[in-house]
């Protein structure tokens, strides 16, 4: 979970802007005697009639103790008024989200939210209200903003934030660059727009739109006050969040699940084969049960074009639109999952087309989780053990200087799952901490260690082991570990004595397991 | 060059400890006084270091000029025992007494680094012929006193510092941090310079003070590497050579559950602890497996902590294995199924371990070849490069408990890339492991060199561990621009393969 950085850099810009910002100095100029202007009319207020406040309650899940939920922290945002009284906003602002209401920046009337689509990966969220006098009061001042998806490079654009009593606050852009990075999840990457400029902050940190002429063209990703650079999450990738929610089943971004290599050195392109200005790169993995496996695509072919946009020696396309731009973008924001794509690959010096349909890998398709968030981590308690399926989430929460021993074990699993994949596992199921109970005496100190085994069941998720306990002969449970000690041993009676003990007692234990 | 007083790594202060001049009669007043013109302190000597410190990150280069001085004392004729430590890396070695500042050229006669202990000798003995060499006492007991002597910071002359025995451990001795022996914590005040120096009770030598904590951690906590641990070294070097430690090389697990104890089957008498990883390299590599219970080790009975008693004090079960030498058997009692059986195990040494310590007296191995600097993986090169890349840091952690050593006994690590015309597009590659090159497995540096010298194909194929491309050079133009490269980065050898 990467909230917090963008959180700090928008509060420290805030900072070191009060100082300095033209704003700060207008007063003085009113002061200074000013030839007597005609009438002295109070001055206006702008407002912008297509932006609610909206204020979030987040509260995660703990993923070390995951019968418990963290404390919880609030966050606000700007959304954006869209056609049907819905508010789009970032997915970051309603992850774990408790409670969720929106704003009027003017007047400070409130209403209750909840969240009609999210997309964690792409980083977008709808919000909607239920229908009720209130609800049609709040929206009846309000003008949908519309999508405007023709920016580009060198456009000027502004990012929008209200003050105190609503006034409108802009801060003016212009787009530098347009490029693709992953946004705050593991995972492909996406359309960004960068800008540079300074932005000052009104604390409204989660989500802040970005407008041209009145038109949206994206929402804040980043902003990094030292270097003053912007991230935007464009509007190409709000239309397509958009379609897909407004079909009635939202199927997300497609992937073609590979992996390429560029081929710009000469050498390497002798050795492949390669004609001195001929295009294409090299494909050095191919996912498995991805798109590009289904169409066909093997590991050592030479992609050479998508769709029928040719793919340069860099990997990239010429986007109508933006120019060089990172071949992902054909597959991830041009098109949707059950899209025919048509590829051509270099196989053995033949040129071969490849035929398939665009799907998405769904995070429960991950050995690992990328992400997990609005629900509690699967665990499995016996006897004071405590198993858990391993998640970025939880390899993230450690930090660099803890990620020795267990933890670099449990990382290079995640960066290579490929063998475990391979041995049927549908999770990693790993032995996370040990509480002490006196079924578990001796196990105290014992924590990151994968489970093979349990009472001689191979255990590919945690739903196995949770039937490999209960499906026990003997009087004594067995656990076969991936690492030292490699087996543990666990009598039924004892462990089933402190299961009881503990739901309730002092570790506020609700539940054994959650396997939701 | 700046010259320190050595002291190992964590923080350590080595103990010095005072020399008593008296006959071993009844123990020496505390008070007693003792005259340092009585030459009863000769035999304790300053040695002062001259240290070339390897350039791992360089390895053609000849390192770094440093210094240190530390304390050492005469054990017989003409031999000097200090600490491995003090005299590592050392290009020059000179000692001196207290009362004679003559400086004396001295040379290493045997280090073992695994023990933290090395026995020098002066290049003209003729100085030293009457000074009397120092006798051993054995383990002191808890808090019984001992003082240490030595040429800690602080001023030149000798120095003496009284403290008790506080704890006699099992400990990881910080030369190399990867081995761990019998240590004696003292609480007399520790400083750098005393390292090497005698720790003495009642005129005998219990210990040489080797290593500390720093002020910041711990107060008052010295060690000293016991006499057990000295006269396995002294008895190893009899044969004229030094052979290291021999190891069980397998980590046992505490038996302290019950349904643990019940499943293995090991009785009430709390006997018996659990095998929870072997090493298939190692002494009882082809014997023990995981879920065995060890029972006794030559006899001794084997708690389920790992615990054995020795020599009247609950220690390691290793320390048993740990006095002997390779070679030498032991017999092994344990249980499998529920069944007991008994075996004799000859030890051996366990080497793959090495690489994850610290290395000294050693120059830094390496190919070059093309601006490709290839190393072996070892912890030298971990700490000279800060190796960041993941890969690299998953083969160092676990090639031991993944059993990676199996596979590729010496890793190696494409550490940099010395950019020219012929390599730009390869320099992001630094920091990989190799995994094949030209069809070659590369298993060790040596098959680096064999790989290269296949001269087939028209290209150099490098493949990587975990790298999803193979590095690709042309040939021809790789050999046309190794000697350039080797002139433009000042390199005098492209490689350095060991003395083997």
């Amino acid at each position: 979970m990467k909230f917090s950085p963008i959180f700090l850099f928008l509060a420290l810009g805030a900072a070191t802007l009060s100082a300095q910002t033209p704003e700060t100095e207008a007063p003085k100029k009113k002061r200074a005697p000013a030839p007597a202007e005609a009438g002295s009319a109070p001055q206006q207020v702008v407002q912008n009639n297509s932006l609610v406040r909206v204020n979030a309650t987040s509260q995660p899940y703990s993923l070390h103790l995951p019968w418990q939920k963290e404390s919880p922290s609030s966050r606000r945002g700007l959304g954006v008024v869209l056609a049907g009284n819905r508010v789009l906003v970032t997915g970051q602002m309603v992850a774990d989200a408790t409670y969720i209401e929106l704003e009027l920046p003017a007047t400070g009337q409130k209403l209750p939210a909840k969240v009609v689509a999210v997309d964690y990966e792409a980083n977008l969220a709808l919000l909607e209200s239920a229908p009720s006098d209130k609800q049609k009061a709040f929206f009846a001042g309000l003008k949908p903003m519309a999508v405007d998806s023709s920016t580009r490079i060198d456009d000027k654009v502004d990012i929008l934030q209200t003050g105190r009593v609503g006034e409108l606050i802009k801060s003016e852009l212009r787009i530098s660059k347009v490029m693709t990075r992953r946004y705050n999840v593991e995972g492909s990457g996406f359309l960004v727009y960068e800008a540079n400029n300074i932005v000052r902050s009104e604390a409204n940190s989660f989500t802040l739109p970005v407008v041209k002429s009145g038109k949206l063209v994206g929402l804040l990703l980043s902003y990094d006050s030292k270097n003053q650079v912007t991230t935007i999450l464009p509007a190409p990738i709000i239309e397509h969040f958009l379609k897909d929610v407004a079909d009635g089943s939202y199927e997300g971004f497609p992937s073609l699940g590979m992996e390429l290599q560029t081929t710009l050195d000469e050498q390497f392109r002798d050795f492949l084969g390669l004609k001195a200005d001929a295009p294409g790169v090299l494909i050095s993995m191919v996912m498995k049960g991805g798109s590009a496996e289904k169409a066909g695509m093997k590991k050592g072919d030479i992609l050479v074009a998508i769709n029928g946009f040719v793919i340069d020696s860099r990997g990239d396309y010429k986007d109508p639109q933006f120019g060089a731009l990172s071949s992902s973008h054909l597959v991830r924001g041009r098109a949707y999952v059950g899209d025919k794509v048509e590829i051509q690959v270099i196989r053995e010096g033949k040129e071969v087309t490849l035929k398939g349909e665009l799907t998405r890998r769904k995070p429960d398709d991950f050995l690992v989780l990328p992400y997990l968030f609005d629900k509690g981590p699967r665990y499995v308690l016996m006897g004071g053990l405590l198993f858990q399926e391993l998640s970025h989430s939880y390899l993230d929460a450690f930090g660099e200087e803890q990620r020795g021993g267990a933890i670099l074990r449990l990382s290079r699993v995640a960066s290579h799952p490929d063998k475990y994949e391979g041995e049927g596992r549908k999770k990693l199921v790993f032995l996370s901490l040990v509480l002490p109970t006196p079924s578990a005496q001796g196990y105290d100190k014992l924590g990151g260690q994968v489970v093979n085994k349990v009472n001689g069941k191979a255990i590919k998720d945690l739903n196995d082991l949770n039937e490999a306990f209960k499906s026990v002969k003997d009087t004594t449970h067995v656990i076969e570990l991936n690492d030292f000690p490699h087996i543990l041993y666990l009598d039924t009676t004892n462990a089933a004595n402190d299961n009881k003990r503990l739901l309730g007692g002092a570790y506020r234990i609700g539940s054994l397991m959650r396997l939701e | 060059m700046n010259t320190r007083p050595l002291l190992t790594f964590l923080a350590l202060a080595l103990l010095p400890s005072a020399l008593c001049a008296q006959p071993a009669k009844a123990p020496p007043p505390a008070t007693q006084a003792i005259d340092v013109k009585s030459g009863a302190w000769e035999g304790i000597v300053n040695i002062d270091v001259s240290v070339l410190v390897p350039d791992y990150r360089e390895p053609w280069n000849a390192g770094q000029p440093s210094g240190g001085s530390g304390t050492g004392f005469l054990i017989g004729k003409n031999r000097f025992l200090t600490n491995a430590h003090v005299v590592s890396n050392a290009t020059r070695i000179l000692i001196r007494t207290t009362n004679d500042p003559e400086p004396h050229p001295a040379r290493i006669v045997h280090i073992a680094h695994d023990c933290d202990l090395a026995l020098i000798e002066a290049e003209d003995s003729s100085h030293f012929e009457k000074l009397k060499p120092l006798d051993f006492g054995g383990i002191p007991q808890l808090n019984t006193e001992v003082i240490a002597i030595g040429y800690p910071i602080g001023g030149d002359r000798i120095s003496v510092t009284r403290g008790v025995v506080s704890r006699i451990d099992f400990r990881p001795y910080s030369h190399t941090s990867v081995d761990s022996h019998l240590a004696i914590q003292v609480d007399a005040a520790i400083n750098p310079g005393n390292s090497g120096g005698p720790v003495m009770q009642e005129g005998k030598v219990v210990g040489v003070a080797f290593q500390g904590f720093s002020g910041r951690v711990a107060q008052n906590v010295g060690y000293m590497i016991p006499v057990p641990v000295i006269k396995r070294f002294l008895k190893d070097i009899e044969d004229g050579r030094y052979d290291h430690y021999v190891d069980l090389a397998a980590s046992d697990f505490p038996i302290e559950n019950p349904a643990q104890a019940k499943a293995l089957g090991t009785g009430s008498d709390g006997v018996g602890v659990m095998v929870g990883d072997v090493e298939p390299q190692g002494s009882v590599g082809d014997l023990l497996k995981i879920g065995d219970v060890i029972l006794s080790i030559d006899d001794n009975p084997v708690m389920n902590n790992g615990l054995v008693r020795f020599e009247g004090e609950l220690m390691d079960m290793n320390e048993i294995v740990e006095r002997k030498f390779a070679g030498d058997t032991i017999k092994l009692k344990y249980m499998r199924d529920g069944k007991k059986l008994e075996s004799t195990v000859t030890l051996k040494r366990f080497d793959p371990y090495v690489r994850l310590g610290a290395q000294y007296n050693q120059r830094p191995r390496y190919i070059v070849n093309a601006g490709l600097v290839f190393q072996p993986l070892d912890r030298n090169l971990m700490d000279a490069h800060q190796m960041r890349d993941d890969t690299v840091n998953y083969v160092f952690d676990n090639f031991l408990t993944d059993k990676l050593y199996v596979e590729r006994p010496e890793p190696v690590v494409l550490t940099n890339v010395l950019p020219d015309e012929v390599n730009t597009w390869i320099t992001p590659y630094a920091h990989s492991i190799v995994d094949e090159i030209n069809g070659v497995k590369i298993k060790t540096l040596k098959d680096v060199e064999t790989a290269l010298a296949k001269k087939d194909k028209p290209f150099i194929e490098i493949i990587l561990l975990e790298k999803n491309r193979p590095l690709v050079l042309k040939r021809e133009l790789a050999e046309a621009a190794h000697k350039r490269i080797m002139q433009t980065y000042n390199i005098m050898e492209d490689s350095y393969l060991g003395d083997e």
